[in-house]
């Protein structure tokens, strides 16, 4: 079908987002969709999410850090952001998210609030609580391993 | 902004991470709110000068029975900056509500707590802020997450009425369960609450904080009268 001309496109903004888990987490991109869109369902019911249409369009997930772009209409990014706060756990981990900013188009949304890389996480051996565990860590954030779960902690408290 | 988290053993990560998370989604500080029989060992000016985070001691009082929760309370009143009760039934809700140590009612319409206008007029009689807990909504689904809407919207409703005072929280309980300040007002904003009353209640621990350090601070004698410059040591 012919485009339509560029008045009556709908307008879109782009949310950068940075997403972060436990380091043996394994998120893919439609297992983040789905819950987006579950997500926008649940908290602004059909209408709402058809309005919001939050489409993935980026997205990069890795040694528990990842990053992502998302499609938002114009004048919902409010409600967008909303939907986006409500995503708890995804495939059974918990994930923290936070937005980093909103653009006008993809690639100033990658670049102005996506651009740096973190740092490439290292595993070492602390004492931590009295007992030697491995930690995974990266930019100051330790995550630690112990039996059946981990531990958010920080250089601080590995001594 | 302030916000009001658990931290190890209470929830999964130490104060310290949590610091650190507050400080990236842009909060100006935490308030360490763990249970009385879980306790965190933290270095508070340590993790500040490292994360330019201000973290206040907290406390948060669980007991079955008002009369048990009234010894804790006298225990850790002068020892700690803020002290909420752990609400969620009508005796620990009417408890707290009632007397004026306590700084915070946390979660008072969890489980099967429920808040009345005779609650919500002591409160405000006696200073204590009622939480708006955003925990469940952020991260319960269906009829359960139905039910703490409903429950906020209620609360909001007879604590809007009276005027009383009152803060907010995400509940975090590990550093993966923060949310930032935007995200909360705009999840407020679905739920029918102004951006700026999200705002206030985020504020409130914070002017908590500084109320309560000010009267623990040595200078302070009584309300409107401190140890001044020109007194001298005898």
């Amino acid at each position: 079908m012919k485009h339509l001309p560029k008045h009556l496109r709908p307008r879109w903004r782009y949310l950068a987002a940075e997403l972060e888990s436990w380091p043996d987490a394994a998120i893919d991109r439609r297992a983040f969709q789905r819950e987006l869109w579950y997500a926008g369902q649940n908290l602004l019911g059909d209408p709402g999410s058809a309005d919001a249409d939050l489409s993935v369009v980026r997205f990069d997930f890795g040694d528990g850090t990842g990053k992502t772009v998302i499609k938002v209409r114009h004048g919902e990014t409010e409600s967008a952001r909303a939907a986006l706060a409500c995503i708890d756990r995804i495939d059974g981990s918990p994930v923290g998210i936070r937005v980093a900013g909103i653009s006008g188009t993809i690639r100033a949304a990658e670049e102005k609030f996506l651009g740096k890389r973190g740092q490439v996480p290292s595993e070492r051996n602390v004492v931590f609580e009295n007992a030697e565990r491995v930690a995974v860590g990266r930019n100051g954030s330790a995550d630690i391993r112990l039996d059946d779960a981990f531990v958010g902690a920080t250089d601080l408290d590995l001594v | 902004m302030y916000e009001g988290v658990h931290a190890r053993p209470d929830g999964e990560s130490t104060v310290a991470r949590l610091a650190k998370t507050a400080a990236e989604y842009g909060f100006d500080g935490v308030v360490v709110r763990n249970h009385d029989d879980s306790r965190s060992e933290f270095d508070a000016d340590e993790i500040t000068a490292e994360y330019g985070v201000d973290v206040v001691e907290g406390i948060e009082v669980r007991a079955d029975a008002p009369e048990q929760a009234s010894g804790s309370v006298g225990n850790y009143r002068s020892s700690t900056t803020i002290l909420a009760v752990h609400g969620g039934t009508n005796a620990m809700n009417r408890f707290a509500v009632e007397n004026e140590k306590v700084d915070v009612l946390a979660h008072p319409m969890a489980g099967s707590g429920d808040i009345n206008h005779v609650l919500v007029k002591a409160a405000l009689k006696n200073g204590v802020r009622l939480e708006f807990n955003l925990g469940d909504v952020l991260r319960e689904s269906g009829g359960r997450r139905v039910r703490t809407i409903q429950s906020l919207r209620k609360l909001r409703e007879i604590v809007d009425y009276y005027g009383a005072p009152y803060v907010v929280s995400a509940d975090p309980r590990s550093h993966l369960e923060f949310r930032g300040p935007r995200e909360l007002r705009a999840l407020g904003d679905q739920l029918g609450i102004s951006p700026e009353w999200i705002e206030t209640g985020l504020e409130e621990w914070k002017e908590l904080a500084e109320r309560n350090r000010e009267i623990q601070s040595d200078s302070f004698i009584e309300p409107g009268v401190k140890r001044g410059r020109y007194e001298e040591e005898s």
